[in-house]
């Protein structure tokens, strides 16, 4: 982030990049924030980043978000305790989105979200037995009666 | 086995628990033992099938929803079995009539058995009904082993077929030495209204029903559910193995990933591998920590060893001989662990002759024993000091009473290194000399210093830090706008990396001076760091648990555990209260509350703070526990945390 300070260069137009979401949406995001995805880094340091990106993973909602986050982040001169606050806010979402948010920033390699997101999930599972985490996710691929036992046998000492 | 907790408390004050079956306990005196009432119930009742009128109502009563809360000593007809401990495979030598009447064996035929056949539906079954819960099972089995009471309920079956649900306590009876010689099952058994043939699992989990129709709801076979089709939803389960291993589950405590290891095959398989359970007690305890019980899991792994500091079901007392000697025999030293070698400096000997010289045993050996190690040079000799263990093999000396007086020095050994030498670390302006001060490592390298004794006598209550990974270690006060009362013989432990607890101790109180029984947390990490007094809840309020205190105590033992619990014991103590008896604190809890750590085996008789360290993470090592006096250091006494790899850690996974 701290190459967005350069202020010694001549002024130049800013150099933004073009993204294109699965469903054909484009956005338009500045070189400076795009850099904090390691993926978009590399497409721009191949000059791979002209035309627009796309992103077959990404939907149009999620990548605006991403890209509503990337230019957050790039911002100068935010101080720490409101970005926590912007951050906290942006990941008080369905958990649906909140994967969303960590398949698009696994992909894109965006670290900051992708543990800011992971963290939020985190937070959802701690303390739940594993019938609460199946219903908060919706999870479905019940055991065998056979498999139950073993998994109930080896790990009842978390429940006690 | 809260019930029983309570129950123990009771019987020390006289008065012993006893239940009805409302549920609700009421004290009765504690004249009347539960065998009289057991016999009474054989006269009365043993030759029918359990039950004149009051009975029926009782039985009627024991079926309604079975609750974590078991109530033993009912008016009902109690079921007895002794089962002789010291013959291999606990055989029966002694059943009542109730038993006869409730299974529908006679005790010619189950006498020199064990109790198990009551698991096997047919008399000639093999093996156990596969509806008996096998956790319940296998935890009978270690109860057994470790000579724990147990309670609990399982599956049983008459000599018929008919199931039965025994609600069933096994209290372990101890010989003057302490050996186990008999069990004495009390059964309650009752009408177990299940039927065989619609159910495959373990039964009595309160979660069974819920389980059992999300079952029936999601097989396989009926394909995917309705309403998960047709909808674009991004679940869980559509992370990577890698996100979903790194950046989901990694960052879960152990038990958290005990609990959706518990959910689906996938993320069981995931939870299963050994290299994401290190992560996780990674970043659940600290890399420090985990560096330290690297050894442990070479044969328990991470998830096992994870489970048993969590659990702590594993902690027992052992005895240790070693060989060797200290020599000359010497009390008031110090020790330390530096991985797993313990080591010993200094002490005072005959006619309070100051020693220098230090010891190392080395744990890892075949056959450890106590060996002089040859330094070119020591520290002045001295007692009364602290050890202490920095980066992994360099052992620190501060302070303590020299032949000049108090000391305030600081003496530094690396124990790997080819000739061990101590060396001095002249760390600007030191803290006042003093003796039975404490001392701590936090962050692997920085020494902390507190309290302790001046030469005029006078009680201090400063903290200094001591940076020994810098170039020229300088000390530093840790200023405060409040200190905890000035005291000695207390105890420092580290937690959540910078976190201090001190506990007990001789405090100033007023002109007096009186054993501690408080407890303070700072944390260093603070831009200004204050010293706090930890309220611990003096009542839990709902339910069984009645609240605990360690009585007030000094020179006593303190250990952080890895995942940031803290145990204390021994000490020097006021009346008749057990140094012995462990007791646990969390202190990172929002409202942390003292808990009795329940340990079998033989505890020392003695435990002091400067003579116990902590091996490998996970071994306590109590020296000179049988006197008190530490002359004899080749009989050791050790808290395990965790069971040994070298011994049980087999037994049942």
């Amino acid at each position: 982030m701290s190459s967005s300070s350069s202020s010694s260069l001549p002024p130049c137009p800013k150099k933004m990049i073009t993204l294109k979401s699965s469903d054909g949406e484009t956005f338009q995001i500045e070189e400076t924030a795009a850099l904090q995805s390691k993926t978009l880094e590399n497409m721009i340091d191949e000059n791979c980043a002209s035309t627009p990106i796309p992103l077959r993973s990404i939907n149009g909602k999620i990548l605006a978000k991403v890209v509503e986050f990337c230019n957050k982040h790039a911002e100068v001169g935010v101080d720490a305790e409101s970005l926590h606050a912007w951050d906290a806010e942006f990941v008080n979402v369905e958990y649906t989105t909140l994967f969303d948010y960590i398949l698009a920033a696994n992909f894109l390699e965006i670290p900051t979200l992708l543990d800011l997101a992971s963290g939020v999930v985190g937070d959802m599972i701690k303390g739940k037995t594993p019938d609460e985490i199946r219903k908060m996710f919706n999870i479905n691929d019940a055991f065998s009666p056979e498999e139950e036992e073993e998994v109930r046998r080896a790990n009842q000492w978390a429940f006690e | 086995m809260a019930a029983s907790k309570e129950e123990e408390e009771l019987k020390g004050s006289g008065k012993r628990l006893k239940c009805s079956m409302t549920g609700r306990y009421r004290v009765v005196p504690e004249d009347v033992t539960p065998f009289e009432e057991v016999e009474g119930a054989v006269e009365d009742d043993g030759d029918d099938d359990g039950g004149d009128g009051d009975d029926d109502e009782q039985l009627e009563d024991s079926e309604l929803p079975l609750k974590p809360g078991l109530f033993f000593y009912p008016l009902t007809p109690t079921s007895f079995v002794v089962s002789d401990a010291l013959e291999p495979d606990f055989p029966i030598i002694y059943v009542n009539t109730v038993f006869e009447s409730f299974t529908g064996y006679r005790a010619d035929e189950v006498l020199g058995r064990n109790c198990r056949f009551l698991q096997y539906r047919d008399p000639r079954a093999q093996r156990r009904h596969p509806l008996v819960d096998p956790v319940v099972v296998s935890e009978i089995r270690r109860c057994l082993e470790q000579g724990l009471e147990f309670q609990g309920e399982l599956l049983n079956f008459r000599k018929d077929g008919t199931p039965l649900v025994n609600r069933l306590k096994l209290a372990p009876i101890h010989d003057d030495d302490g050996t186990v010689t008999h069990v004495i099952g009390i059964q309650i058994f009752s009408e177990a209204k299940i039927d065989l043939n619609c159910i495959s699992y373990p039964v009595f989990k309160e979660t069974y029903n819920n389980e059992c129709e999300q079952m029936r709801v999601y097989t396989p076979k009926d394909g995917p559910l309705p309403f998960v089709q047709d909808q674009e939803m991004c679940g869980i389960l559509q992370l990577s193995d890698e996100v979903l291993a790194h950046n989901i589950l990694s960052r879960l405590t152990p038990r958290d990933v005990a609990s959706i290891g518990s959910v689906c095959r996938r993320i069981r398989h995931l939870t299963k591998n050994e290299h994401l359970r290190k992560m996780v007690c990674q970043n659940a305890w600290g890399r420090d920590v985990t560096g330290a019980l690297e050894r442990m899991t070479e044969k328990l792994g991470w998830g096992r060893l994870a489970r048993e500091l969590t659990t702590l079901e594993a902690v027992c007392w052992r005895k240790l001989t070693v060989g060797g000697a200290v020599e000359p025999s010497r009390c008031n030293f110090s020790a330390c662990a530096a991985g797993n070698r313990l080591v010993l400096f200094g002490g005072e000997g005959v006619n309070m002759q100051p020693m220098d010289d230090t010891f190392v045993l080395n744990l890892d050996a075949e056959n450890p024993e106590w060996r002089r190690v040859s330094v070119e040079s020591s520290p002045p000799g001295r007692w009364g000091h602290t050890l202490s263990c920095i980066n992994g093999s360099w052992l620190v000396v501060f302070g303590g009473c020299g032949r000049q007086g108090l000391l305030n020095d600081v003496f530094v050994l690396d124990l790997d290194a080819k000739q061990p030498t101590w060396r001095e670390i002249l760390g600007g302006t030191p803290p006042l000399p003093r003796s039975w001060h404490s001392s701590c490592t936090i962050e692997g390298s920085k020494l902390v210093v507190s309290g302790g004794c001046t030469d005029a006598g006078v009680l201090l209550s400063d903290t200094y830090l001591l940076d020994l990974t810098t170039d020229k270690p300088t000390w530093k006060e840790i200023p405060t706008s409040w200190a905890p009362p000035s005291r000695l013989g207390h105890s420092l432990s580290v937690y959540g990396r910078t976190k201090l607890l001190m506990f007990g101790g001789l405090a100033k109180s007023g002109h007096l001076r009186l054993r501690s029984g408080e407890a303070y947390t700072i944390d260093l990490d603070d831009e200004e760091p204050q010293w706090r007094q930890l309220e611990c809840s003096a009542l839990t309020g709902i339910g069984s648990q009645s609240a605990v205190v360690p009585p007030p105590r000094l020179d006593h033992v303190a250990v952080s555990m890895p995942c940031g619990r803290i145990l204390i014991f021994g000490g020097s103590i006021a009346g008749l209260h057990s140094p012995s008896q462990v007791f646990l604190l969390d202190p990172s809890e929002e409202k942390p509350s003292w808990r009795i750590l329940n340990a079998p085996g033989q505890p020392p008789k003695y435990a002091w703070g400067h003579s116990t360290c902590v091996v490998g993470g996970t071994r306590v090592l109590v020296l000179g526990g049988h006197t008190g006096e530490e002359w004899i250091l080749n009989e050791l006494h050790e808290l395990c945390l965790a069971s040994r790899q070298d011994m049980d850690a087999a037994s049942d996974e």
